[in-house]
């Protein structure tokens, strides 16, 4: 009898029903809220794959004269990527600006890629020269197939980012050395006889 | 002679028959639940006629002069909110037309302008309206602060204003992906992108990779549901665009009118 009074003291009826009805409130709106949030999250996309086959590296004429490089343009519309043919070899350079994602064009007389939304500049290897892009146009990942044609993957597991692997404080708008190791060898670039 | 005077000795010309009609109208419940002052010839039948109907009832019962008088702000809230309903109405139009898929939208704009019947104007209006309601909620808030109207008590005012143009400038964003051009497509691949530097919640943003948040998981992923502008980003554009945020403004603007009529105005407009 008196125990049950002093409980009844402690917790009454009103504060227990107080508590337990506020906390499922919060707990019904809590959930309800991540589930909202979680439903914006899709779990499957419709994008297009991020690998195709860009055909044999002989397709792709190598630069004469005093050129640096032939850009090839062939795949910038479907695949936003862009051939770079130069005279030790050939990569990939993701058509996409660092800065904030528009497609530059290529110029051919310039030697330079230029964005047209914020006027970044990129060399042929896809430093920048001038704007705002932070840091070097990506590279996407080169293989060959068995029939000598070359697979090339522009999604986040094809594409190397500048300053992702290597975690420096300050944007390198120029390849780094240890960069340079890397985007020169495959699968970043293929080597071809002359 | 066939004049009849009134309770009141007045000459009255109306025939007795049609006097009859006008008594048995105005003693319809209907009538009386439409007029329920009677003519408002004091102020307390004044002051009722505001107070009892719904659509009066945001109006204060009193405005003192200085609160009618249009001065240098041309009324830029008032202006702003008949841009709102002029964008409501036009953008219902609109959407009888436009469909948010990747292969039809923008050859929608393209009909709207050249084949469909006022579709033109319509679309115009809808537009224009669209880039004006930016321009006036700005020339509004400037108003508000150069009459020092943010300050107490119209302090929480200000802030649902500050949610107001915040929600105008997002239906301004979302608006300009819908006719799937380059303009739009590019304007929203860049913000979208800017997105992707939110402190912890974009993937390159700062702190964020302590969260473990990438490219597939970051708020612009939520934004534009995946990882690149495509269908997908189009069809949330249009959701925010059409539903979920003017409903969210009309909500805040329905809080903002009553918040003045509460408050009173702070001078004239
Ligand atoms: C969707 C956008 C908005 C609409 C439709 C709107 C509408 C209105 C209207 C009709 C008034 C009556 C006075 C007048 O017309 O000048 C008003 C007053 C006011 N608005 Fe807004 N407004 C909006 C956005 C804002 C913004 C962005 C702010 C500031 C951050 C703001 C702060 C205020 C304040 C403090 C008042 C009271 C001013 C006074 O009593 O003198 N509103 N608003
Ligand atoms: S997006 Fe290329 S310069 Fe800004």
């Amino acid at each position: 009898m008196d125990k049950e009074n002093e409980f009844e003291k402690r917790v009454s009826r009103r504060r227990f029903f107080n508590i337990t009805g506020w906390t499922g409130l919060c707990a019904f709106l809590g959930s309800s809220g991540v589930a909202g949030a979680r439903f914006f999250y899709p779990k499957i996309l419709y994008e297009p794959a991020s690998t195709f086959n860009a055909g044999r590296p002989e397709e792709y004429t190598a630069p004469a004269g005093n050129e640096r490089v032939v850009v090839d343009e062939r795949w910038k519309k479907n695949q936003r990527v862009w051939m770079v043919r130069n005279r030790e070899g050939i990569y990939a350079v993701v058509a996409v600006c660092t800065h904030l994602g528009c497609t530059p064009n290529w110029f051919p007389t310039e030697v330079r890629f230029k964005c047209p939304c914020h006027g970044s500049n990129f060399n042929p290897e896809g430093e920048v020269i001038a704007g705002p892009a932070p840091e070097p146009l990506f590279r996407a990942r080169i293989e060959l197939a068995p029939d000598g044609s070359m697979i090339v993957t522009t999604g986040l597991l094809g594409i190397r980012r500048a300053n992702l692997q290597t975690q420096k404080k300050t944007l390198g708008v120029f390849w780094t050395e240890e960069e340079k190791e890397v985007i020169w060898k495959p699968p970043y670039f293929l080597q071809l006889k002359a | 002679m066939s004049t009849n005077l009134n309770n009141n000795n007045e000459v009255s010309f109306v025939p007795p028959f049609l006097k009859k009609i006008f008594e048995y109208i105005k003693s319809t419940p209907v009538w009386k639940s439409i007029f329920r002052v009677g003519y408002p010839d004091t102020m307390p039948k004044r002051m009722a006629v505001m107070r009892s109907s719904f659509y009066m009832h945001i109006f204060p019962t009193k405005v003192g002069m200085h609160g009618m008088k249009i001065k240098y702000g041309w009324c830029m809230g008032g202006i702003t909110f008949f841009l709102f309903l002029l964008l409501t109405i036009t953008g219902i139009l609109l959407m009888f037309y436009y469909v948010p898929e990747e292969h039809r939208a923008y050859n929608d704009m393209k009909d709207l302008r050249y084949v469909v019947p006022f579709g033109m104007i319509l679309r115009n209006m809808h537009r224009w309206a669209a880039h004006g309601m930016v321009f006036t909620v700005i020339l509004h808030m400037i108003r508000v602060f150069y009459t020092g109207s943010y300050k107490p008590p119209r302090q929480f005012n200000w802030t649902v204003g500050v949610l107001l143009l915040l929600l105008t400038l997002l239906l301004s964003f979302t608006g300009y992906l819908l006719p799937w051009d380059q303009l739009g497509f590019w304007a929203v691949t860049v913000g979208t992108n800017m997105a992707s530097a939110t402190p912890l919640l974009g993937y390159e943003g700062p702190f964020s990779k302590y969260l473990g948040i990438q490219i597939d998981n970051d708020i612009r992923f939520a934004l534009i549901g995946g990882t690149r502008i495509g269908p997908n980003a189009l069809i949330r554009a249009y959701v925010w665009h059409c539903v979920g945020l003017p409903l969210i403004a009309t909500a805040l603007m329905i809080f903002h009118f009553w918040r003045i009529r509460k408050d009173g105005f702070s001078g004239p407009m």
